[in-house]
């Protein structure tokens, strides 16, 4: 135990911390937890308080330092899993990612309090598992050899030196941090962008490897109308993703197709239906996580080309 | 936070293929929409006419009722109802909080307001009509309606 009077600056500290946090001046916040972490370091709090804060400034190994000194300290840590899988993604450790919101949405789902962050947290899910497809898939391309993977390893090269250029005038002092995170977005988008018409362009030419491109209905939630992952049954027997119904039953307890009376507590994971939709998502690629659409289109692999739609989500 | 993806897999649907007497007039953003119906039979207190709706959409569409008139233009009249006021205010229960499901969306909320019109025989206007729309200041969702009556 820290001696008396520790504790209380500690807790002094944290919210001049939590102040800075909410200002955006996440330098100060991160050396005012560490200040508090110096005076009491079994508090987990402090921990992911910091971890958030290095989130931002995407010190990425400190966050998940200050995960894992988290969960050390408490395990039912749902915060600490969810900063973690965000820390391993941007580090490209899709894997491990994965296996950190997996147990985040865990928590999440089985704690008291429903869980408002379900959905931020199944979207994070969905961020990690289209990770690990993108190198499944590159990997695959890599391996079949000829000109498609050397044209897409130019493009990366390309890619990796406008994003050393940009670090190295950050580092200079050149533009600013949220210039600069905002040109890196930019620079990825262009990236993939190009990438998935060059794809596009080596399908198109190649018509026995093109797949068709219609997701059943029975996968699709009826409220978001997309392919669940974590699909739920009511007593009607339809099945919604969990976060969506979630969300709706906390504003109205009702099937949403019967109006019959439905609280959160009667749903129940349909297990099949979720292995169903786990395996059409794994066998039908990254088309599926870009633009999941309820409906068939005519030509596959045209799918990222239509997609320009993302622009619109601002939220 | 789901609207507008969403509304964008509504909006390639809409732009496919839709029900007879309803047409997708404008979809430029995630916020307005505006659509034409139809009456597609015979009765004579809508033929002939095309009347426009207005839906907007809050950012926590589906999960939250779109607000949903009729609006009036040269070529477009608010349709005459007993559960439509004449500014273009509707008194429909799939409408309003409580009776709004996230499984409904743009297109059965208009199949919705068809059927509300063929089956409608009263050529007449909500009573109180007049006081009704010279005193609403509110907005459609912030209004209690009493559905008195289910036969309409």
């Amino acid at each position: 135990m820290p001696p008396a009077g520790n504790e209380f600056a500690a807790e002094q500290l944290k919210s001049q911390g939590n102040a800075h946090f909410k200002n955006g001046d996440y330098d100060q916040a991160e050396t005012l937890y560490s200040q508090a972490i110096q005076k009491n370091s079994k508090n987990p709090l402090l921990f992911t308080n910091r971890a958030n804060a290095r989130l931002k400034l995407e010190k990425w190994e400190g966050v998940i330092n200050d995960c894992l000194a988290s969960i050390e300290l408490m395990t039912e840590n749902m915060k600490a899993y969810f900063y973690l899988a965000q820390a391993q993604l941007a580090i490209n450790h899709p894997n491990e990612a994965l296996s950190s919101a997996l147990r985040a949405y865990d928590l999440c789902v089985n704690s008291s309090q429903q869980t408002s962050n379900a959905a931020t947290i199944s979207a994070l899910v969905t961020r990690c598992k289209k990770a690990k497809w993108d190198i499944r898939e590159r990997e695959r391309i890599r391996r079949r050899k000829g000109l498609l993977p050397e044209l897409e390893s130019l493009l990366e090269i390309a890619y990796k030196k406008d994003v050393d250029d940009l670090e190295a005038r950050l580092e200079a002092g050149e533009i600013g941090r949220v210039e600069a995170t905002e040109e890196k977005q930019q620079l990825h988008t262009e990236f993939e962008q190009k990438r998935d018409d060059l794809r596009t362009a080596f399908a198109l030419s190649d018509p026995e490897h093109l797949e068709i491109r219609e997701v059943p209905d029975y996968l699709i939630d009826g409220i978001t109308f997309e392919v669940m992952t974590d699909p739920v049954v009511t007593k009607n027997g339809r099945s919604y993703e969990r976060a969506t119904i979630i969300e709706h039953l906390k504003r109205s307890a009702t099937d949403p197709l019967t109006r019959e009376p439905l609280t959160i507590n009667e749903l129940r994971p349909n297990i099949a239906l979720k292995e169903a939709c786990t395996e059409f998502m794994e066998k039908n690629k990254g088309w599926v996580y870009d633009c999941e659409d309820g409906e068939e289109d005519t030509v596959p692999r045209w799918a990222h080309l239509s997609c320009g739609r993302r622009d619109y989500e601002t939220s | 936070m789901f609207a507008s993806k969403r509304l964008g897999k509504e909006l390639t649907k809409l732009q496919d293929k839709l029900p007879p007497g309803i047409t997708l007039v404008k979809a430029d953003d995630f916020r307005d929409w505006l659509m034409d119906i139809q009456v597609m039979d015979e009765n004579p207190i809508y033929k002939g006419e095309t009347y426009r709706l207005k839906f907007t959409f809050s950012q926590s569409y589906p999960i939250e009722a779109p607000e949903v008139v009729f609006v009036r233009d040269e070529t477009h009249p608010i349709p005459i109802h007993p559960h439509i006021y004449s500014n273009g205010i509707i008194c429909l229960d799939l409408l309003d909080r409580q009776g709004w499901s996230p499984v409904h969306n743009v297109e059965s909320v208009c199949v919705s307001l068809q059927s509300m019109l063929t089956s409608n025989t009263k050529n007449e206007r909500p009573p109180g009509d007049e006081a009704f729309v010279r005193s609403n200041t509110q907005r459609p969702r912030d209004i209690n309606f009493v559905f008195h009556d289910n036969s309409v």
